[in-house]
């Protein structure tokens, strides 16, 4: 008895089996990404994703090392190539590549890329992957343009573009790729990754095509759909219905400093499903803290899941019941040519924009606000010319959660979890700096009955010159508490003159000039605590 | 790679589960033991195996309850064999044992308390920590990591520093280091793990912090970083000298009484310990590295698979053992297990090694695990979709079928109810199967909220439960870049021979391995290591004295790690026989009697992660680094599919020294070469075979005439066949310890070893 044991994935008996053969294909296409990825950012599937689409953007499955902060990308990227490039018009072995803010993208150094799977010759399916590329140029080598005013500033711009053909790749694509990077190398060893990985993929569908027949392989997709969002619905009923309304604030855009913006949202629960409108958000500004749409997207689903059952299986079944309004020209959703390089600090303050509404149709899930991520990268030049760079990161404390305190330096991307931070010894075997510290400070999480996490202390010296890029947030205005809770501790950006004298930088800055013996001193911000601390504490 | 139970589980006709014991005998005619014995014991959560091995290949079987001071039940099963084989302990010249202690202790937080010494800068550096969020925990409001292994109060930072070259940057201040020690002394400590950032690099001040540590702590054990895991990365480093120093007192006291026990007993033999990696510890070794030891019941499991693949011809195995709980899958290849260069332990059960916990940087057999035991139950969710586990129903109650209180379905259940096991104790176990109480649970379980049948709901399970199975030989196979068509699959566990034939349809396998004894595989396999030990430390940087040559970057002030093609052949052929002799040394044999294999880990420059690869025969020449760069863009292309011939990096250097066991040959019989004869079934079944489609859907074809997708199936008696008996598929083959199915399609011969083995006639691969 040699028949396939899933020809009907239809069937509920064995639609479990046939999804996990979808994120199967999509999994091994993030794994061959992240182990031929060069770009020293991408640790352990940090800023990386992968997943199979249909011929329209929809999500069909994705990888589970797929950072929540892309959930939405890969989906939302699709449709502006296929516009430009009809399905019609694909050959077997295209593969294509974009990083087009405005059209699903996230921002110059997130490269997209996306290859067709014919079916009896037409390009039904697509597979994608996505990571964080070592350098594209523009004004900070890396990508961390803290201080861009305009879109081009953030690095090269890459309209949907025929990366690779059967032939193999587009020379002159990878020419002017690697013409616009500091690491040419580097980038294109990424740049292989990537296609490597949306082959892998492309692969495993055709086999599970080839096993379930083209239309028993889609009718397996839709029913993989309609579960998740039939599991999705019945969630959402659980929150009670109701309009709610929440807001965070942006320190400043590092453009005009000490003016705060304001993320406003209204989510409405009506039975089994959510509208979530952002009208009343600030308007965009000519500064990196804009987020394109797809981030923002992306942010919505992370803040919603957190309110549900977890083990949904995340395809465009989780999207279909949530309706999702961003004002165009807004900080959630900005026009040409506003830069969108800083989007985690507009997405972080929608998501928790989103907790405070949320937690009012659903209490038990109250969370005080956290840290943020804090970015910074150090870089210069060999005695050989050659750059060096070190682009790093640590967390804010996460808020406080009933019943619980805060996460320790766990806060404000998504989820992530500490094995994103580099260790120090393979940083310092690399490149010219030495690490004094890398603590928790103590008590800085906000007091409260339940306190929030804490932020830390990196201390840096440099042993050689460098410039220094900064972007960080919730420094001027640290993470509130909720519901009598106390504030968490701000964190700052600083330098340390070898006569231990200290100025506080600015936080979203870009080649700040540091000399040899200098120390880079960067905290975070403690979390907010929650409820009144007892009294006596 | 999480669970606290190793080795074999309680297959699901043992009669072990109801604290009864069973026995099986094999390959030894006379029925007595002769010349010098093995015995082998593997002590898992819920049961122990101990075999017995003599010179003649007569093996005796047994399998107990694991008893709350282990040791009990260890010595009862030996003396159980010792007795049945009319072996005399004297004559017994080797003890190998497979333990969970150190995976235990550390799950359970029972190790011994711990002071932590670091860098000043760093006491961070452990509540910190790097866990991953993994899946739906990334999602989950109120998900907290595990928790630090040391409080921050035992936890100590010291003022000095080395740079990553091996420079002191700041000398270790001893008046702050003797304040730190009667710190420590105030504590009453049982260990003292020291960690200092870059002592890979330069041991010196973990030497004299461990010297004050000794002289000022006696009978307080002291473990460095450098003595552990000599490698960069200073968070795996210290959690892995953390996790030694809180085994380490307990392993130690543990295998000290139970060499007091066995010499009670009259056995005096030198007491083994199996490693995480496949590899032997003596008892002294495995006390000081009690980390090497965590992953010690899987790993014999999948040694058992090699030596069993190596007697059969079969370099290329691929190892399932399914217990109660758990399925777990491993790679052999060319007579070689998988060996992952680290692993985390205490996280979420998960494949691929992403399952967050502890990381233990010390190489294991590469294994992945899913929940997909015997006793694993199937549910069906809110939206309406069958699922399995992870919620097992475990020994206790265990499946519904016992009878012993379970209620919700389990895949033993299903099994029962499509007639792959026997309701009836047919088997010698006793132990009585209530189909009724299968069938009700599966009938509230699955059936009436899906709207199916019984049958078609426990054909369902029985599929989901394969389906699992196969996303762990996904992992250690496909997704290692090895395509498992031409592997064989060898199956341990109770649990797994109902399943294996179905399960290598799925992956175009055609050969199936069910050995004799599959049901105490591990214990088995215990008998079959060889002692060994393997060292590695990170290639030292370039520009320190006898360090590996210079960096590709030439002039440059920080170089960063030495590249491939411009490592100093010289150097690494030094630092290679360096570790070669360190880790005989360890051993306790000269180095001139171990064989020594050779490995190094490259990445592309700049690249997180490395790829170990074996170092080219000979000593290390410039065509040595040549070919072994060369055999990584080959790894890349074969694996991932990257053409790219971009500069390599020389991270780490490893030897692995192994000194062959003094063992009695491998249990055979005579040769009956290609003399098959046609067995004789001892009865008829019905069984289902007609896949998991829900009848009258017209998926019965395979068994038209059948109706309700049963057929009768001959039943044999596993010993009651003898070598060279052959039997085609459908039908089933029963033992003490687990029933084997031969689907339609297959055929089942016994080989001369007396391992049954499932040839698919027609399969295409898929």
């Amino acid at each position: 008895m040699t028949s396939p044991p899933t020809d009907r994935p239809t069937d509920p008996l064995t639609a479990e089996v046939f999804r996990n053969a979808l994120a199967v294909a999509a999994e091994e296409a993030g794994i061959v990404v992240v182990r031929g990825a060069h770009s020293t950012f991408i640790v352990e599937g940090a800023d990386a994703a992968a997943a199979v689409l249909d011929a329209e953007g929809h999500l069909v499955a994705q990888s589970q090392s797929t950072s929540l902060s892309h959930a939405a990308s890969l989906r939302s990227s699709l449709p502006p190539v296929l516009a430009r490039h009809p399905a019609a018009g694909m050959a077997p072995g295209d593969v294509f590549v974009t990083n087009d803010v405005y059209g699903g993208g996230i921002h110059a150094n997130d490269l997209i890329v996306f290859r067709p799977v014919f079916v009896e010759g037409e390009a039904r399916w697509f597979t994608g992957t996505l990571i964080h590329v070592a350098d594209l140029g523009g004004l900070s080598a890396g990508g961390m343009a803290a201080d861009a005013t305009d879109v081009f500033l953030e690095g090269l711009q890459l309209p949907p573009v025929r990366l690779a053909t059967a032939e193999g790749p587009v020379a002159d694509i990878e020419a002017l790729l690697a013409a616009n990077s500091r690491q040419p190398d580097k980038l294109l060893g990424d740049v292989r990754a990537l296609v490597a990985g949306t082959a892998v993929a492309a692969r495993r569908v055709d086999e599970l095509v080839a096993a379930h027949g083209p239309d028993g392989f889609a009718a397996g997709v839709t029913a993989a759909w309609d579960y998740a969002e039939r599991r999705m619905r019945q969630e959402i009923a659980g929150l009670a219905d109701g309009t709610y309304r929440g807001a965070y604030p942006i320190d400043d855009d590092g453009q005009v400093p000490g003016r705060e913006l304001w993320v406003r949202v209204t989510a409405e629960v009506a039975g089994d499903t959510i509208r979530i409108d952002f009208t009343g958000t600030d308007d965009q500004v000519p500064a990196a803290v804009n987020a394109g749409a797809s981030q923002v997207l992306s942010g919505v689903l992370y803040a919603v899941r957190s309110f549900v059952d977890a083990t949904i299986p995340m395809n465009e079944g989780c999207f279909r019941p949530i309706e999702v309004v961003l004002p165009e020209g807004s900080l959630v959703n900005p026009t040409r040519p506003y830069p969108g390089g800083g989007r985690h600090i507009a997405v972080c303050a929608a998501v928790e924009a989103l907790y405070e509404a949320l937690a009012q149709a659903s209490p038990e899930h109250t969370v005080a606000a956290s840290g943020i991520l804090q970015g910074f990268s150090i870089g210069g030049r060999r005695p050989d010319g050659r750059h060096w760079l070190h682009m790093a990161f640590d967390f804010g404390g996460s808020g406080a959660r009933r019943g619980l305190d805060g996460l320790d330096a766990a806060g404000g991307l998504f989820g992530g979890g500490r094995n994103l931070i580099p260790q120090v010894e393979p940083i310092e075997a690399a490149v010219p700096l030495r690490f004094e510290a890398v603590e928790l400070i103590p008590d800085s999480g906000g007091a409260g009955r339940w306190r929030g996490g804490r932020g830390t202390r990196t201390v840096i010296e440099l042993l050689d010159d460098a410039l220094v890029d900064t972007r960080g947030d919730r420094l001027r205005l640290p993470p509130p508490g909720r519901d009598g809770g106390s504030p968490g501790r701000p964190g700052s950006y600083r330098r340390r003159r070898p006569d231990g004298t200290e100025e506080v930088l600015p936080a979203k800055a870009t080649n700040l000039r540091f000399e040899r013996g200098d120390r880079f001193v960067m905290e975070t911000s403690g979390g907010g605590g929650l409820g009144a601390p007892p009294p006596g504490a | 790679m999480s669970a606290p139970t190793t080795g074999t589980t309680p297959p699901p006709e043992a009669a072990g589960a109801t604290g009864q014991t069973t026995a099986g005998e094999a390959g030894s005619p006379r029925g007595r033991a002769v010349g010098a014995l093995a015995l082998a014991a593997d002590i898992g959560g819920t049961f122990t195996d101990v075999v017995l091995a003599d010179a003649a290949g007569g093996l005796w079987t047994t399998k107990c309850p694991t008893t709350a001071d282990p040791i009990d039940g260890l010595i009862a099963g030996a003396r159980q064999v010792l007795d049945r084989a009319g072996g005399r302990p004297a004559d017994v010249a080797r003890v190998v044992h497979g333990t969970t202690l150190a995976t235990n202790v550390i799950l359970e937080r029972r190790g011994a308390p711990v002071a932590f010494l670091t860098t000043a800068g760093f006491g961070s550096l452990l509540e910190l920590g790097r866990q991953a969020r993994v899946e739906e925990e990334r999602h989950d409001l109120f998900w907290s990591p595990t928790p630090s292994p040391v409080p921050p109060e035992r936890t100590f930072e010291v003022p000095e520093r080395i740079g990553p070259r091996g420079e002191v940057v700041r000398p270790l201040d001893e008046e702050a280091a003797a304040r730190i020690v009667d710190s420590v002394a105030a504590l009453d400590v049982a260990a003292v793990a020291i960690c200092l950032l870059h002592a890979y690099a330069n041991p010196d001040h973990e030497r004299r912090l461990a010297e004050l540590c000794r002289r000022r702590l006696p009978g307080v054990l002291v473990v460095c970083s450098t003595d552990v895991l000599p490698q960069a990365r200073e968070h795996d480093r210290a959690v892995t000298t953390v996790m030694s120093a809180t085994v380490g007192p307990v392993m130690s006291a543990y295998l000290r009484r139970l060499e007091g026990r066995l010499r009670d007993l009259g056995i005096t033999a030198p007491l083994h310990v199996m490693g995480s990696s496949g590899d032997v510890l003596s008892a002294e070794l495995a006390a000081r590295r009690a980390v090497a030891t965590v992953e010690s019941g899987p790993a014999a499991g999948v040694m058992a698979v090699r030596e069993i693949g190596s007697a059969l011809g079969l370099p290329d195995t691929l190892a399932l053992d399914m217990g109660g709980t758990t399925a777990k899958a491993a790679v052999v290849r060319d007579g070689r297990p998988g060996i992952t260069p680290s692993f985390s332990l205490g996280g979420r059960m998960s494949a691929g090694g992403r399952g967050g916990g502890l990381t233990i940087a010390l190489p294991a057999v590469d294994l992945a695990e899913v929940g997909a035991g015997g006793g694993s139950i199937a549910w069906v969710d809110a939206g309406g979709a069958l699922r399995l586990g992870p919620r097992s129903a475990g020994a206790e109650p265990g499946p519904a079928c016992y009878g012993r209180g379970g209620t919700e379905p389990t895949v033993t259940d299903a099994n029962l109810v499509l007639g792959y096991l026997a309701a009836d104790g047919f088997t010698s176990g006793g132990l009585a199967l209530d189909r009724d109480r299968a069938v009700a649970a599966l009938r509230s379980g699955v059936a009436e909220p899906l709207g199916v049948d019984v049958v078609a709901a426990a054909a369902a399970v029985h599929e989901l439960a394969n389906a699992a199975m196969a996303s762990a030989v996904h992992v250690v196979s496909v997704q290692r870049g090895v395509d498992p068509r031409r592997f064989a699959l060898v199956v341990l566990g109770g649990a797994g021979p109902v399943h294996a034939a179905r399960l290598a349809e799925r992956f175009g396998i055609r050969t199936v391995v069910v050995p004799q004894a599959a049901g105490v595989g591990s214990a088995v396999g215990l008998l079959e290591c060889e002692l060994g030990h393997e060292r590695a430390a990170t290639a030292p940087a370039p520009g320190r004295p006898g360090g590996l040559g210079e960096s590709g970057e030439p002039g440059a002030g920080f170089p960063g790690p030495a590249l491939t093609r411009a490592a100093d052949p010289d150097a690494v052929e030094a630092a290679l026989a360096q570790l070669a002799a360190d880790a005989a040394a360890e051993l306790g044999v000269a180095v001139a009697d171990v064989r020594v294999e050779r490995a190094a880990d490259l990445r592309y420059r700049g690249q997180a992660t490395e790829v170990s690869l074996p170092v080219p025969a000979g000593p290390v020449t410039a065509a040595t680094l040549a070919e072994l760069e060369a055999a990584f863009h080959r790894y890349q292309r074969d694996t991932y599919g990257i053409v790219l011939e971009d500069p390599t990096e020389l991270v780490t250097l490893r030897a692995r020294v192994t000194v062959p066991a003094a063992r009695p040959s491998a249990p055979g019989g005579p040769d009956v070469g290609d003399v098959r004869a046609p067995a004789t079934p001892a009865g008829t079944r019905r069984v289902h075979l007609g896949g998991p489609a829900p009848s009258g859907t017209g998926r019965d074809d395979a068994n038209e005439g059948a109706g309700d997708g049963f057929t009768a199936v001959p039943v044999f008696r596993r010993e009651q066949l003898r070598p060279g008996d052959e039997l085609a598929g459908p039908a089933l083959v029963v033992a003490p310890d687990t029933t084997a199915l031969v689907p339609p399609g297959w055929t089942a011969a016994v080989h001369a070893h007396g391992h049954l083995i499932l040839e698919a006639l027609t399969l295409e691969a898929r």
